[in-house]
């Protein structure tokens, strides 16, 4: 199997000028865009519009994009030099946020809540996928529960959860497929309108 | 949802599926909503996993992203007009300078064989017929004996009749003028400014002169 295959057929597509193959992208790295940023941000915000200007970036950069490397690897490259740029644009800002330097930790906190102030709702809807998707993979047969942990926890391939768990590799497909099956069921159950804004793309 | 289909957006999800399968899915899922947002919550599912702390799983991340390209020109098309550009750009001149280069030479060539045109006289009238070699070569007529040596004289240059480019040629020159070096293109324009617009149509170019000349090698 190819590594990265998924995301060539992607990046090739936008290439094309496929817009939407873009979109597949961006929610599928997203999540760890942001977890990425988050190391230079504290504020979740912040990070989002950091990963969000990198995304576009990325966008931008894409007919230079040679596929040498990995997708992801380079995507996270464009996402760590935005990051760095924007901490250091921020420093040099003459508005400060951090209005007590002897706690700028507790500023930055202060800065974020305000900013999520802006969308209660989101916060109680993170929480809420957070239980849902907890609550469905504690529900899940041992085999399935395990194949998807080792794929997304562990990032393993198919061929080395299959090594551990002793069995077919085409098993371990179909494991990690029915697990996110059962998952995916709990979540439309609880959120009919989908979740957040990713319904409306497409 | 076909679940053959649902299994392969899983496995490509996770980068298992063969290449082939990927670009016909990816086409797919460029296009399908409904396998786009199960797209996005396979992702939700990864992220809750691995207990990513601080992410919010309902940012509108993608939809913003998604509005701002919207105003982004497709990168198929940019990408395709500047390296159309460019291949142009690359032999353009090249082109245009072997063009003029060409004109160039081929009227050069083509004046040194005619009378002075336009008081610029080629080098080879200027200089006097009796002033030619002072030992010529020997000359035998055509069937003489001594196959050594064989020509056709040429014509005396007194009886050639002035001659101006043809019409064609003419055409070519002031259509292709702006390649062509600027004496060069003086030169044709202004000869075919004093020309004679009667004889310019009907010259014949002038017989070849053949000239087959055997030197003894002794």
């Amino acid at each position: 199997m190819s590594a990265d295959a998924s995301d060539l057929s992607l990046v090739r597509r936008v290439q094309r000028g496929d817009k939407g193959a873009f979109d597949a992208l961006v929610l599928k790295y997203q999540h760890k865009l942001v977890k990425l940023v988050m190391r230079y941000v504290r504020n979740p915000a912040e990070a989002e519009d950091i990963a969000q200007e990198a995304f576009i970036k990325a966008y931008r950069a894409l007919p230079q994009f040679r596929g040498d490397s990995a997708f992801y690897t380079w995507l996270y490259r464009i996402a760590i030099n935005t990051a760095k740029n924007a901490v250091v644009s921020r420093d040099r800002s003459p508005i400060e946020y951090d209005l007590d330097r002897n706690n700028s930790e507790e500023s930055y906190d202060m800065q974020g809540r305000m900013k999520d102030a802006e969308t209660p709702e989101g916060l109680v809807l993170t929480d809420e996928i957070r239980t849902t998707v907890n609550a469905a993979i504690d529900a899940l047969p041992e085999d399935l529960r395990t194949a998807i942990v080792l794929r997304e926890l562990e990032g393993l391939s198919y061929e080395e959860i299959a090594a551990a768990m002793d069995c077919p590799v085409g098993t371990v497909r179909s494991r990690i497929f029915r697990a996110r099956e059962a998952i995916d069921h709990r979540l439309r159950e609880v959120f009919e309108g989908g979740l957040g804004r990713a319904e409306e793309l497409g | 949802m076909n679940e053959e289909l649902d299994s392969q957006l899983s496995a490509m999800f996770d980068d298992e599926l063969l290449p082939q399968e990927c670009e016909l899915l990816a086409r797919r899922l460029s296009r399908d909503g409904e396998l786009k947002a199960r797209w996005g919550r396979y992702a939700v599912m990864g992220a809750v996993i691995r207990a990513e702390r601080g992410v919010r799983l309902n940012a509108p991340l993608a939809h913003r992203v998604s509005a701002v390209l919207l105003a982004e020109p497709e990168l198929g098309v940019t990408a395709a007009v500047p390296a159309r550009r460019a291949g142009v750009r690359w032999w353009q001149p090249l082109a245009g300078g072997a063009l003029a280069a060409g004109v160039a030479a081929a009227s050069l060539l083509w004046l040194r064989g005619q009378v002075p045109l336009g008081g610029v006289a080629p080098l080879s009238a200027a200089v006097p017929r009796q002033a030619a070699p002072a030992q010529p070569l020997p000359v035998v007529a055509p069937g003489a004996a001594d196959s050594r040596y064989s020509y056709v004289t040429p014509r005396p240059a007194v009886a050639r009749a002035p001659v101006v480019p043809s019409t064609e040629l003419a055409n070519y020159v002031v259509a292709h003028s702006m390649f062509s070096t600027p004496v060069a293109r003086r030169n044709l324009l202004s000869a075919f400014m004093t020309s004679d617009p009667a004889a310019a149509g009907t010259e014949d170019p002038p017989d070849d002169a053949k000239l087959d000349v055997k030197v003894d090698a002794q």
